[in-house]
């Protein structure tokens, strides 16, 4: 939930209610806004979350493997909106394909949408390191993590959004760290309610492991 | 959709733009040329061989050895188009002659590779110790400094990072210069003042008996593993139909010309007849030395030592990938096939890195010569397990198009990797036969038969454990040999 002070917007616990922007945040540490993750990486786990937004928004479906972009309406903003219409220019490609294409600008992309909720912070202006956005309230960038652990610790079916964003970052190599912080078996219950996800959002989920992997493989990563 | 997107992206967009990150042939060939490491073998490999084996065979072998892996290669990369996990031996002996022989190919290539890595610290160790002494005033064993070319390969190892393209380029390039500048030294100077090419000859491969074939063979295999790695990169290649091949065999081809002329040099510069003892006295020096140039020997000696190196750290990333692939299909433990933070495969890392610790302090409490002992015996004994593989792939090759032709020309498909089948085991059955010529030791020795026998003793337990699989945990059965693809080919199966 996002605020507004001074007409500027700013963060909330409650966080902005997209897989791809929690993704980041576990992604990156929440006060340096370092990343957990090789680049390629995150990159892959953010085009699988984008992915994910526009099938739980109803915007594309997977349909034998191909990504197909049935109401590219439906996306409701400006990074879905781009990535839908350019699913809906080609719809023949695979979700390897996809993710591979989306991967290459996701986290610039996405920390800009971060950024105009005001999650972010622009990269300070220094030319001996690499730039970096920084979260703005280390709290609510570490929220996802306390979010995925309520969804996770209590027995109930699991929100298609949080189970998702579960599988996405196990998937792309957050798990290691997760695990640190969710409560013992969460892997397990993870896997399980990964399964009982769509099709689409399970044939992501695995995509996007694949694709982690095999870069690891080939050292492209 | 309105006109301004359609006009935004036209159809083929994603295609192209994806192909811009994609590998071209150059970058192909680096990466595999890298993990040959050209002056590991032609300062180490040849003048040990010289040494130990006493053949003079070796530069006929290098060039027959090369017609052998062309013909292997024509299978290769055929099947490689059609397969998935591309890179790794196993995949291929999975997907044709079943996944208990992929197990058992699995575990025999880790096998193989590990040999080759460990052994690299033992040329690095005494010629390291011996530069530093001489130029440093730094005397220290050879173990000393092996552990430190260890701790760096296991830091690099944990904190995957490889050495960059750019860097392996020049270094490489500097390499082939230095070889080439040597062998053409050297033959403007041969032993009596006339240029003999009798080693260059096929009659010399079995000029001491039939059965040193097999020993020349196992040298010359040594001097090419890398060549077969360019698959590795098949899915980031351009082009998945030229682009491997073409590497695969710009490599070959290289790799002929430059060790069957160093090794001639060599030969020519020494005389034939005095090739092994100048080899004994020499070790790396009989390349150094072949073109009289004190600079050049200076350069070929240090850039010797960063090629032992990047070899270390190329084969421990190769050892990894398999230990790593073989983890994430559960067919090694779990554990193995885990990353950590930023995507390290930290325990498959840790655990090549365990093993080069054990076999260095192992060669060193022993006290034993490390050049011959260590960078030979194990490094030719990993050359053995690659020879294996190569057999069995090529019989892979055979059996798996011989299922579904699939478009693949009756050359590539059958003839050339049945030729290639049937020789390569024959060299390998010749190779055991004569380990003890090829390792230097009275016949009936331990090593002779300690070192293939691994071979044989992990085959068993690979197969063993390939039907335990098969009988208990179909699940993982059935994803043997896929790597990477595991997950994706077994929808029951999610991301951990």
């Amino acid at each position: 939930m996002t605020g507004q002070a001074n007409g500027q917007p700013v963060p909330g616990l409650g966080g902005t209610g997209r897989v791809a922007d929690e993704l980041y945040l576990i992604a990156h540490h929440e006060l340096t806004g370092r990343p957990h993750l090789a680049p390629r990486a995150v990159g892959l786990g953010l085009a699988g979350a984008l992915l994910a937004e526009l099938l739980l928004a109803g915007a594309i479906t997977v349909a034998a493997g191909a990504v197909v972009a049935d109401a590219p309406g439906q996306a409701d903003d400006q990074l879905t909106a781009a990535v839908a219409a350019q699913i809906a220019a080609e719809q023949t490609h695979p979700v390897a394909d996809w993710l591979a294409f989306v991967a290459r600008t996701a986290a610039g992309a996405v920390a800009v949408r971060l950024a105009r909720a005001g999650y972010l912070a622009p990269p300070p202006r220094r030319s001996w390191r690499a730039a970096r956005w920084v979260p703005v309230d280390p709290d609510c960038a570490f929220a996802p993590v306390a979010r995925l652990n309520a969804a996770l610790d209590l027995s109930r079916p699991g929100d298609g959004q949080v189970v998702a964003l579960g599988g996405l970052a196990a998937a792309c190599g957050l798990g290691p760290r997760l695990f640190l912080y969710l409560p013992p078996g969460a892997r397990a219950r993870i896997d399980a309610l990964v399964r009982l996800l769509g099709p689409g959002l399970g044939e992501v989920i695995a995509q996007t492991q694949t694709a982690v992997d095999a870069a690891l493989l080939a050292h492209r990563i | 959709m309105s006109p301004a997107q359609t006009a935004q992206h036209k159809p083929g967009a994603v295609s192209r733009a994806l192909a811009k990150d994609r590998l071209g042939i150059p970058a192909v060939l680096f990466f595999v040329l890298a993990g040959v490491a050209p002056l590991t073998v032609a300062a180490g490999v040849i003048p040990t061989a010289y040494a130990t084996t006493g053949l003079t065979g070796i530069p006929a072998a290098f060039v027959v050895i090369a017609v052998i892996l062309a013909l292997f290669a024509l299978g290769y990369v055929a099947m490689a188009r059609s397969i998935r996990n591309a890179g790794a031996f196993y995949a291929f002996i999975a997907a044709g002659l079943g996944r208990v022989a992929g197990v058992a190919a699995a575990l025999v290539a880790l096998l193989a590779y590990s040999f080759l890595q460990v052994g690299l610290y033992g040329a690095f160790g005494p010629n390291a110790a011996a530069l530093a002494g001489a130029h440093l005033g730094v005397h220290a064993p050879w173990w000393a400094f092996a552990l430190g070319a260890w701790a760096v390969v296991a830091v690099l190892g944990l904190l995957r990072v490889e050495i960059t393209g750019r860097v392996l380029g020049v270094l490489l390039c500097a390499e082939l210069a230095v070889i080439v500048a040597q062998t053409i030294g050297g033959l403007a100077r041969p032993a009596g003042g006339h240029l003999s090419f009798t080693t260059l000859s096929p009659a010399a491969l079995g000029s001491a008996g039939f059965g040193t074939v097999g020993v020349l063979a196992v040298v010359a295999v040594l001097g090419f593993v890398g060549f077969e790695q360019a698959p590795v990169l098949a899915e980031e290649a351009k082009n998945a139909r030229r682009t491997v091949p073409a590497a695969t065999y710009t490599a070959l081809g290289m790799i002929a010309v430059v060790y069957a002329g160093a090794s001639w040099a060599m030969a020519a510069h020494a005389g034939t007849s005095h090739v092994m003892a100048a080899a004994v006295a020499q070790g790396p020096g009989l390349l150094f030395g072949l073109s009289g140039s004190s600079v050049l020997s200076q350069a070929a000696q240090w850039l010797f030592l960063s090629s032992l190196f990047a070899a270390a750290l190329a084969f421990h990333n190769a050892t990894w990938r398999y230990a790593y692939a073989l983890g994430r299909e559960n067919v090694l433990p779990a554990a193995l096939g885990r990353t950590g933070p930023n995507n390290i495969p930290r325990a498959a890392s840790l655990l090549q890195s365990a093993t080069g610790l054990a076999v260095i302090t192992g060669y060193a409490l022993a006290g034993a010569q490390p050049m011959q002992a260590l960078f030979f015996d194990l490094g030719t004994t990993g050359g053995l397990g690659i020879m294996i593989m190569l057999a069995a792939t090529s019989a892979a090759v055979v059996v798996f198009f011989a299922r579904d032709a699939r478009g693949e020309a009756i050359w590539a498909r059958l003839i050339a990797p049945a030729l290639a089948a049937v020789l390569l085991a024959a060299i390998v059955v010749l190779a055991v036969q004569h380990y003890a010529t090829l390792l230097g030791v009275a016949p009936g020795s331990p090593a002779a038969w300690v070192l293939p026998g691994a071979y044989a003793a992990v085959a068993v337990a690979g197969l063993a454990w390939g039907l335990i699989l098969k009988i208990r945990r179909p699940q993982v059965y059935a994803a043997i040999g896929l790597g990477a693809h595991a997950f994706t080919a077994q929808p029951a199966r999610r991301p951990r």
